[in-house]
């Protein structure tokens, strides 16, 4: 059968048998099937009888059939794979965390006294978020809870909030880590690391638009925001800013003993004499004693310019942003400091959201409390540990190297078996890996499905046969662009976005990909290396804009199921559409500025 | 309140099943020679040498010239921990209330997946450690970890198969009538049959002979057996799915519209959220 003909039935079949409510990767493997049949057997369709005679069926147990379970073995030995049940690990125990509501406190006490100012803290809260988690969803849930309300107490333009709440709480997906990026990634073989380093500053773009869209009508239509009520007592004006910047001095300080003790590690322990690849980043001796002076004279200016008091008031206030910023340290320093790849960032960055949310769990007062309450036990259960730890390594592998890694086994243990006696701790835990489990499950079998129809679809020429179909009718550039915008965007309006990147990006890309590169956007040029990139990135921001419009927004549903009971669906969409058209005008400036994702690169 | 779920036994139960599976999945080169060994001397010699090479604890065999006893006890509870495990599972607060008896075969499967996430997390930072602050990396760390994790996406599509949250598009599928949707509801179930049934004979032949049988390793400085072990497993738990599938229409049958509507959000999820930012919020 011709691949014209096979095209045209993929694409009914798939409209078909999604219509009839089946799951999405099995429609797509079930057209795998039929793909290789029409191509390889199509005899069988007419008269089924012949089973057993073709190509396919001739050789029972092998053949061109195999191709299917080949595809799927492929996909499963992929080791970036990884990397998406961590990231929804990560986030499933963030929601959970209590580092979301820390946070909003501290951020919203720098900002209250401004106009706008919750909205301004929901969107700049949504962003630090973001940056740590790569799903939607959660984070939606959670400023439905935190912000919302507090915004309708203090009689915000219902909309306004509506809309702040869901357009910065979709940003997740935007800002990297962002799990529509590695599926983009995994499935175009492209690096991933870059397309998280190009989405940055469209992502930040994106959140500037809100932050500014919020500023403006609030300017202009005060009764949109109005103030709180002053708390005698807080800081106000210029002593709130003088308190800002001594908690900021206090992070200087923190952040430049951290890395002075890495440097100082690195060098002292010979990895540096060691390391033949490229040199660590901030690590040479020369680091270690910048690091070190700087570290010294933030805390000069922390003693005597704001003073001991300002300084510890600062921190006090600002204390709950600490938990993020380690967050966001640990993982995008594993990415971007050479420690890890993508897949052991996610790990380390679960690692440190769980080890934040037992910090969290309790205060540091009911932890003092704790620690004297129970001093003799700990102390006696600690010394016992560290002796079976020292000990135990000697009798049983006496002539062994690993020993310190024996050590480092019984130690962490120790220190898990210990939390996981924290009853809610384990619920935390359970909890999160079920989650994991379920996204997870349903995430990586749209992969499998859309991974074997693809597979089958190349080997029957499908892509080939489109993409001369769209370069032979030679459209204008922008025209096929656009166009392909318009279908992403609706499609985006009823599929999920999984479906979407492994159904519709296969076949896209490669038109982009032929297509004159001068002729994309209007200002700058983008170089050949990086189209992927930009189609990546544009996808990323048209799944933005899916989040929200409906009938099927899933942050108009999240947000629905936490919202008081007269705010309608209807009334959330409704709120949405100003938000829309500032996805819109992001995705506009993605196009006409294409190189705006080389920034970075 | 939901049920309280994560009890000492709900970790032990299933971690146990996941140890013995794995020491099996190891040694499985000593089933093979023992049990159904190959006619071929070369290839007899072949897979002799890599359980040699692997066998991690060499006690004196029992059975014909490899198995030894902790090989036939892991092999024993294997069974056992799935029946206890099967028997005990009970519903967490996040899982959908609609399951019978058998359905408790892949709740229970997926506890031991849960078991796996949490391995294959310490796996890899126990590498991240090993490298970067003893600086003796492993050669196992990695292959294990992917070793770990396609196990784990495969069962982990099993579970959400039985919790019936597979991604699909409903619009048509919620406005018509209950009939209509029993006749959907079979043309699915039917064509997962068809799409399973075809890759297990598309590739039985390939996948249990060439690569079980043989015994194909990884290829690498470790050299984990992913291909013997893997590419069997695929076709097994596709087969499952499609089991799966066929309770799913089974259990489905006779339930209201209103009851199989899937819902747009967890709202055990959100609960859950909600208890995590403590009582303000619901004052509020």
């Amino acid at each position: 059968m011709d691949i014209g003909t096979i095209s045209l039935i993929v694409m009914l079949g798939l409209i078909a048998l999604l219509a009839i409510g089946m799951p999405l990767g099995f429609a797509s493997a079930v057209l795998a099937v039929a793909v290789l049949v029409m191509k390889f057997e199509p005899a069988l369709l007419t008269n089924p009888m012949s089973f057993g005679d073709g190509m396919l069926t001739g050789r029972p147990g092998t053949g061109a059939l195999n191709l299917m379970q080949n595809k799927i073995y492929g996909l499963l030995t992929d080791y970036v794979l990884i990397s998406i049940p961590l990231f929804i690990f990560m986030a499933s125990l963030l929601e959970r965390s209590g580092v979301a509501k820390t946070m909003y406190d501290s951020l919203s006490m720098w900002l209250n006294r401004t106009r706008g100012g919750i909205a301004i803290v929901t969107s700049i809260m949504a962003v630090i978020m973001a940056a740590m988690s790569g799903i939607i969803g959660g984070e939606v849930v959670l400023l439905g809870l935190i912000a919302l309300p507090q915004m309708l107490r203090l009689g915000y333009n219902q909309n306004l909030a509506i809309g702040t709440i869901c357009a910065s709480g979709s940003l997740g997906t935007m800002i990297p880590p962002s799990i529509v990026l590695i599926i983009y990634g995994l499935i175009t073989e492209t690096s991933i690391k870059a397309l998280f380093t190009a989405s940055f500053v469209p992502g930040f773009m994106l959140a500037s638009f809100i932050i500014i869209y919020i500023i403006i009508r609030t300017q202009i239509r005060p009764q949109d925001a109005p103030l709180p009520d002053p708390v005698p007592g807080d800081p106000v004006g210029r002593e709130k800013a003088g308190l800002f910047f001594a908690f900021l001095n206090v992070l200087v300080i923190a952040a430049a003993v951290v890395l002075c003790a890495r440097a100082g590690f690195i060098e002292f322990s010979g990895q540096n004499a060691a390391n033949e690849g490229e040199p660590y980043s901030l690590a040479s001796l020369n680091a270690f004693f910048k690091l070190a002076g700087l570290a010294a004279v933030a805390l000069g200016v922390a003693l005597f310019v704001f003073g001991k008091e300002r300084s510890a008031r600062g921190w006090k206030l600002g204390k709950g942003l600490v938990p993020p910023i380690i967050v966001i340290g640990v993982v995008f320093g594993s990415i971007y400091g050479g420690i890890s790849g993508i897949t052991a960032a996610a790990g380390m960055g679960a690692l440190a959201v769980f080890l934040i949310a037992v910090l969290l769990h309790y205060t540091t007062e009911e932890w003092v409390a704790l620690a004297r309450s129970r001093a003799a036990r700990i102390v006696m259960i600690a010394s016992v540990v560290l002796v079976i730890a020292i000990v135990l390594p000697m009798i049983v592998i006496p002539n062994s190297t690993l020993k310190s890694e024996m050590r480092f086994m019984i130690i962490a243990i120790a220190i898990f078996a210990s939390i996981l006696r924290i009853e809610a701790m384990r619920e935390l835990l359970w909890d999160a890996l079920l989650r994991t489990m379920k996204s997870t499950g349903t995430i990586i079998w749209v992969t499998i499905g859309a991974a074997t129809l693809a597979g089958a679809y190349t080997v029957a020429g499908g892509p080939n046969y489109i993409a001369n179909l769209i370069i032979g009718a030679e459209l204008p550039t922008m025209g096929i662009i656009l166009a392909m915008m318009l279908i992403l965007l609706f499609m985006g309006a009823f599929m999920d976005w999984v479906g979407i990147v492994l159904l519709i990006i296969p076949v896209f890309l490669p038109i982009v990909r032929r297509l004159p590169i001068d002729e994309i956007g209007f200002i700058g040029q983008l170089e050949p290396k990086n189209v992927g990139i930009w189609v990546g990135v544009v996808f990323c921001m048209n799944m933005q804009v899916s989040f929200l419009s409906p009938p099927f927004g899933p942050a108009a549903f999240y947000l629905k199921s936490v919202a008081p009971a007269h705010i309608s669906l209807t009334d959330i969409f409704k709120g949405f559409l100003p938000f829309i058209g500032i996805q819109i005008m992001a995705l506009s400036v993605l196009l006409i500025w294409p190189s705006i994702v080389e920034v970075l690169l | 309140m939901p049920p309280k779920s994560g009890s000492l036994w709900e970790w032990v139960i299933p971690m146990t099943f996941f140890v013995c599976a794995s020491w099996v999945v190891w040694q499985l080169p000593a089933f093979i020679l023992d049990w159904i060994p190959p006619a071929s001397e070369s290839l007899y010699g072949q897979v002799e040498a890599i359980f040699v090479r692997s066998d991690i604890i060499a006690l004196p065999a029992i059975f014909g010239k490899h198995i030894d006893i902790v090989d036939l006890l892991a092999l024993v509870m294997i069974p056992v921990t799935l029946i206890l495990g099967i028997r005990t599972v009970s519903r967490a607060s996040l899982e959908s209330e609609n399951f019978r008896a058998i359905d408790k075969i892949a709740m229970f499967l997926g506890r031991v997946t849960m078991m796996m996430i949490v391995t294959l997390t310490c796996v890899m930072l126990y590498e991240v450690f090993v490298r970067y602050v003893v600086e003796r990396p492993t050669l196992w760390a990695n292959e294990t970890t992917l070793w770990l994790a396609s196990f784990v996406f495969l069962l982990a599509g099993l579970y959400a198969m039985q919790q019936r949250s597979h991604i699909r598009i409903v619009l048509l599928y919620d406005a018509v009538p209950r009939n209509v949707q029993r006749l959907f509801d079979v043309i699915s179930t039917l064509l997962i049959i068809l799409f399973a049934s075809a890759t297990v004979f598309g590739s039985y032949k390939y996948v249990f002979y060439n690569k079980l049988y043989k015994w194909e390793l990884y290829g690498s400085a470790f050299n984990p057996p992913i291909p013997a072990t893997l590419q069997p497993m695929v076709l097994i738990v596709i087969t499952l799915v499609a089991v799966q599938a066929v309770i799913n229409l089974i259990n489905d049958w006779n339930l209201d519209p209103a009851d199989l509507r899937t819902p747009e959000v967890d709202e055990d999820e959100i609960e859950a959220i909600k208890r995590s930012l403590g009582q303000d919020v619901e004052s509020k």
